[in-house]
């Protein structure tokens, strides 16, 4: 954001024709808002605009982001909120409450009549079509019953005001509400930056909330076990709500799995971690149903549990919200709910749905077809990557095209009114603006009836221009804070927290360990080319052979052992090889594409990490956030001068630097954890064993710019002056980066704590013979132990081959310990036959 | 008539397969014309979980888990039925085609119900007008619903060429319906969007012919057509027949995907290759059982 003149006062301008959240029609703040305005008042724009920097910090450091589907880079973004949080007074509340809560019991109901006796559609209370017609209705799940009749465990619904001030359902969410996290995330923006008039407005927490979400959940338990395992099962980090997934698993203390982490066997789910299948009793799915079991639902989803449903039918593990509860999920349906009210509550439907005809009925057609300029058209069953469409803005051939779509297959379409929401301001460079505001409300079962989170997720409109609230679409979010009544008793302050179960599940799925793993081989790769990158510059700022320091040749005598070179550069003239060695290092700093260049590694960080976001502290986030941005500034610097990069490279020296001190000071030691320290150890060795390999047992011109040129490359070019004081010398420089078990820069340091990781993994009982992986890491290090390192020195061949061996065990133990721990993805396939 | 149905499925991979989880649909159905005496299911290597329950559409599903590692699944059905004789419909006396149609929105009824549920696009079953044009001079005006339906039914027969391996599951019924060729699934899905775009209630049926026919070497398939008051009448459009007791009724559903015989995931397997056998034979009395053979797997017994 650019910063823009700062206004000195506030001024907001509400939209005419609509209602607004803050101003009434006589222009003055309402009433439950006075706090907020006051201390907004105090504050100015000036010193809220200083608040609000410090609140972007605050998501930024903890990476709350979300996808965007269909985003040519597949960025994540960061999460937009806006610092101004919607007010809602008690009263006013209190209707809203009793309406959504309403909603949920009847939607229970009717997913058990549709997955049941389905009277409603022989009493009429159901047009069949809109049942029979619905690719989410999932025919499989019919007749599967559900602990206490739970079908909907939780359940959103979207509201918007209407002018005249009344609250409509705008659209409802039975399947995968998303939300919850992203609300929870939004109120520690807002009481961080606002906290005075948080405090004095009297804001109901959102704890209390998660306490009866937990307890519902385990109400709803099928085995008679103590302590019921609960997993929440996501798509993945590609989703476009990951973060808020991992986010809700960690404030639930869920563990976070995905289709892959699962498995069944004898009608039961087990969740694949490092030390065996562990059973699991409930799953949270935030997954939609189709894709939950590829044996019965889509059969090309690789993203789901095959045999999930079986285990489902012999009643071992409860699926929350029940599978094919998306049924509920199309507007055409809110034409009937009011009557269904009646007959199935005996109540009045407390909160009214916005108007929505389904073309399927004749009458509602022919209106529809008639007024299609005032209508939005969307698709009665959604689907992916359908978006409503505004009849206002069709031109009268668009028009005529969605006419006869309509009249082609009536029942696959709904209209809606377009309402004309509230407006409530945001902050922007230009001070206070208007948008309109649809307000996500929250429910969950709690064991005893549902419960309505005090509070939501505000979504905002791109523009005051337009009705669309959407995140994919650039939308944006507010904190909803609701009041408490002032016959209410007092509030507890947000900060006592209720009481969080200390033990949080142990279990490490495989695929967390799989990715911890290569995150710390990806990292390691990356400092190792940055070290290279930063050894090779200084001889390019030389003039060739003047000698003292790195020569060209020895650099270009490397880069052939690494293969960046080919052979015959060896013999080219010094001015191209010079030329050639500016190429390969532009290549490596610069270039996107290449497997062996540092942006392609650090891709690969990027990506592993993505789907450890919910085990990595908010400060090693912050810390691979700064590793990223450190080089996409270097590539849009375009032709930048090679030479000034070594700033950059230093940056990204101590930024690697940081995360090591972070992972050994700050993480506790899991499996996790070790996971990643032997993913870095590993791939340390083996870019040891290929410098000495290419440094020293490969062609050597010069030996003692090769071996400086090795030792810095090493980061043992200090450690080597202070103990010896002659000059270079091939078995000295061998055994302190060989054999030296005192030095973290040696080989023989890495494989002796690489074999005191694999002695603490699961199931490595030391008694029997040992496993493989210790075995090829036993014998690598034993071989570094007793290397004879004068007769190596002096004999390359005989180093060579040594260097090759070692390289295959450290090869065959990563191998073997991926075969043991790691390697369960597996890819299903589907088959059938006649 | 009594036949022995023995229904053999062999898969061969190229890698091992670690775990393969199943849905068989592999059992005759029990119907006032048709009495299951015996079926079993056996598989090699043996599975570790078989459980039966029955599907949305009443036809009985075997799930099944196969844990031990594997190059070759084999999968063999064997059953007795008896299929009776029942009294043929007279086409000309069934309701006009038109009070069927309307007949079907009548939810309060709930054979009604279960039908209309049968008139909708499905996965396999979507028409296009040129489809729905070529059912319509069947239809004429007050016509008896049977009547229609079986010339239909002869037209498919007559206008389309029965060719084994010219389409796969994947062939659209437009295709199907451009190229005129197609095998006994093919036909029936075709007969189905037909009838489903003149507004009549079909459904897919699944099963086996006795030898000599077409399509007796697999499974086979062919429609069915909801006539009120009779329930639901079958049509074969492969062999142009009303069918009687030359068929033997494995499942029925919307379409093909509703009824799959085998449906499997696998981990793990790699490319592979399909082998399926299917032998019908007449037997002249039920046979007495005789004690369950041990084969290389565990036996599922009813």
């Amino acid at each position: 954001m650019t910063e823009a003149v700062a206004p000195t006062a506030w001024t907001y301008s509400p939209v005419l024709g609509h209602y607004d959240e803050v101003i009434d029609p006589r222009g003055r703040p309402r009433k439950h808002w006075r706090r907020l305005a006051n201390t907004m008042t105090r504050l100015g724009p000036g010193q809220f605009a200083r608040r609000w920097q410090h609140g972007r910090q605050l998501i930024q450091a903890n990476g709350i982001t979300f996808n965007v589907y269909g985003d040519p880079l597949g960025q994540e973004r960061p999460w937009p909120v806006d610092p101004i949080p919607l007010v809602l007074c008690g009263t006013e509340w209190n209707a809203i409450e009793a309406a959504v809560l309403q909603r949920a019991m009847l939607f229970n109901l009717m997913l058990a009549d549709i997955y049941g006796p389905q009277r409603l559609l022989s009493d009429g209370s159901l047009p069949p079509e809109l049942i029979f017609h619905n690719p989410s209705f999932l025919r499989p799940c019919h007749g599967l019953t559900v602990p206490q009749g739970v079908f909907l465990h939780h359940y959103a619904a979207d509201l918007g005001r209407s002018p005249d001030g009344q609250w409509w359902v705008v659209s409802d969410r039975t399947q995968t509400p998303s939300g919850l996290g992203y609300a929870l995330e939004n109120r520690m923006v807002s009481a961080q930056i606002l906290p005075e008039a948080f405090k004095r407005s009297h804001v109901r927490p959102l704890n209390r909330y998660f306490h009866e979400y937990r307890q519902g959940l385990l109400e709803l338990t099928r085995t008679k076990r103590e302590n019921p395992r609960v997993v929440l099962l996501t798509p993945g980090p590609f989703n476009e709500a990951y973060f808020e997934h991992a986010y809700l698993a960690k404030h639930l203390g869920y563990t976070l799995v995905e289709g892959a982490d699962l498995v069944v066997r004898d009608e039961r789910v087990f969740l694949k971690t490092l030390g065996g299948l562990v059973p699991v009793d409930i799953i949270l799915r935030r997954q939609d149903d189709t894709y939950c079991d590829p044996l019965s639902f889509r059969g090309d989803s690789v993203l789901g549990v095959p045999g999930l449903l079986a285990a489902v039918r012999a009643g071992n593990v409860v699926v929350a919200n029940a599978l094919g509860s998306g049924v509920l999920e199309t507007p055409a349906i809110s034409g009937f709910l009011p009557a269904m009210c009646r007959t199935r509550l005996g109540e009045r439907l407390k909160m009214p749905s916005l108007a929505a005809w389904w073309c399927g009925e004749e009458k509602a057609r022919q209106f529809v077809l008639a007024n299609l300029e005032k209508l939005v058209i969307k698709p009665a069953f959604p689907r992916f990557g359908l978006h409503p469409i505004f009849g206002a803005g069709l031109s009268a051939s668009e028009r005529d095209d969605l006419r006869r779509r309509i009249e082609a297959d009536p029942s696959q379409y709904v209209a809606q009114e377009q309402m004309a929401l509230s407006t409530a301001p945001i902050f922007s460079d230009h001070g206070l603006e208007a948008r309109h505001v649809v307000l996500r409300v929250f429910a969950v079962w709690s064991g005893d009836g549902y419960v309505v989170m005090p509070g939501g997720l505000t979504r905002i409109s791109t523009s005051q221009d337009s009705l669309v609230v959407s995140m994919q679409q650039g939308g944006g979010s507010k904190d909803s804070w609701v009041l408490a009544d002032h016959d209410e008793e007092p509030q507890a302050p947000e900060a006592t927290r209720h009481p969080v179960d200390i033990t949080r599940t142990p279990d490490l799925p495989s695929r967390v360990a799989d990715n911890m793993f290569w995150l710390g081989r990806y990292l390691e790769r990356v400092e190792s080319l940055v070290r290279l990158a930063r050894a090779l510059l200084p001889a390019l700022s030389s003039e060739g052979d003047l000698g003292g320091g790195l020569s060209i040749e020895s650099s270009v005598e490397l880069l052939i052992g690494y293969e960046y070179l080919p052979e015959e550069m060896r013999d080219a003239p010094v001015l191209e090889q010079r030329r050639w060695l500016e190429r390969v290092l532009r290549w490596i700093v610069f270039d996107t594409e290449r497997v062996n260049a540092l942006s392609w590694n650090i891709n690969q960080v990027r990506r592993s990490a993505r789907s450890l976001k919910e085990r990595l502290s908010s400060d090693a986030w912050r810390l691979l956030n700064r590793l990223d941005q450190e080089f996409p500034s270097a590539i849009l610097s375009g032709e930048a001068h090679l030479l000034n990069q070594v700033n950059t490279l230093d940056r990204a020296i101590l930024t690697l630097a940081s995360f090591s001190g972070l992972m050994m000071e700050n993480m506790t030691r899991s499996q996790g954890w070790r996971f990643l320290d032997i993913g870095r150890r590993l791939e340390r060795a083996l870019q040891l064993v290929e410098l000495l390999r290419h440094g020293l047992a490969g062609v050597i011109v010069d030996e003692q710019a090769a071996l400086e040129l090795l030792l810095q490359i090493a980061d043992s070019a200090i450690t080597y002056r202070t103990r010896y004081y002659t000059s270079m010398q091939a078995d000295l420089v061998l055994d302190l980066l060989l054999v030296d078990e005192a030095n973290p820069r040696s080989v023989g340091f890495q494989l002796q704590t690489l074999a005191s990781h694999m002695r603490k993994l699961p199931g490595q009982d030391q008694s029997a013979r040992l496993p493989d992986e210790q075995q090829f890491i036993v014998k690598a290090l034993t071989a570094a132990r007793l290397a004879k390192t004068s007769e190596l020195a002096a004999d390359r061949d005989q180093l060579r081959v040594f260097l090759d061996e070692l390289r295959q065990d450290l090869f065959n133990a990563s191998n073997a310990l991926s075969s043991r721990y790691l390697s369960h993805s597996m890819s299903t396939r589907l088959l059938a036959s006649a | 008539m009594i036949y022995q149905v023995r229904h053999l499925t062999r898969y061969s991979y190229a890698l091992p397969v670690t775990t393969t989880h199943s849905e068989l649909r592999l059992t005759p159905r029990e119907l006032p014309w048709q009495n299951l005496v015996r079926s079993s299911i056996t598989l090699d290597p043996q599975f570790e979980t078989m459980r039966s329950f029955r599907d949305y559409f009443g036809n009985s599903v075997r799930y099944c888990c196969v844990l031990t590692p594997h190059h070759e699944l084999a999968i063999t059905a064997e059953s007795i039925v008896e299929v009776q004789e029942t009294n043929p419909l007279i086409p000309a006396a069934t309701l006009p085609w038109e009070q069927v149609r309307r007949g079907l929105r009548a939810f309060d009824d709930p054979v009604a119900l279960q039908a209309f549920e049968l008139a909708a696009e499905s996965r396999y079953i979507r028409w296009t007008p040129a489809i729905a044009d070529y059912a319509r001079s069947s239809f004429t005006p007050q016509r008896p619903i049977l009547e229609a339906a079986a010339e239909l039914s002869t037209r498919v027969h007559r206008d389309f060429k029965y060719t084994p391996d010219s389409t796969d599951i994947d062939t659209s019924v437009d295709d199907v319906f451009r190229s005129r060729r197609g095998v006994c699934q093919d036909f029936a899905h075709l007969l189905i969007a037909m009838l489903r775009s003149q507004g009549l209630a079909a459904r897919y049926v699944s099963g086996y012919l006795r030898s000599g026919g077409i399509g007796a070497e697999a499974s086979h398939a062919w429609v069915g057509v909801f006539v009120p008051g009779n329930g639901w009448v079958d049509l074969d459009p492969t062999n142009d027949v009303v069918v009687a007791t030359s068929h033997v009724t494995l499942a029925w559903g919307r379409d093909y995907g509703d009824v799959t015989p085998v449906k499997g995931i696998n981990m793990g397997g790699g490319d592979h290759t399909i082998e399926v056998e299917v032998r019908v034979e007449p037997l002249a009395s039920i046979p007495v059982p005789v004690e369950v053979r041990r084969v290389a797997g565990r036996r599922w017994d009813r």
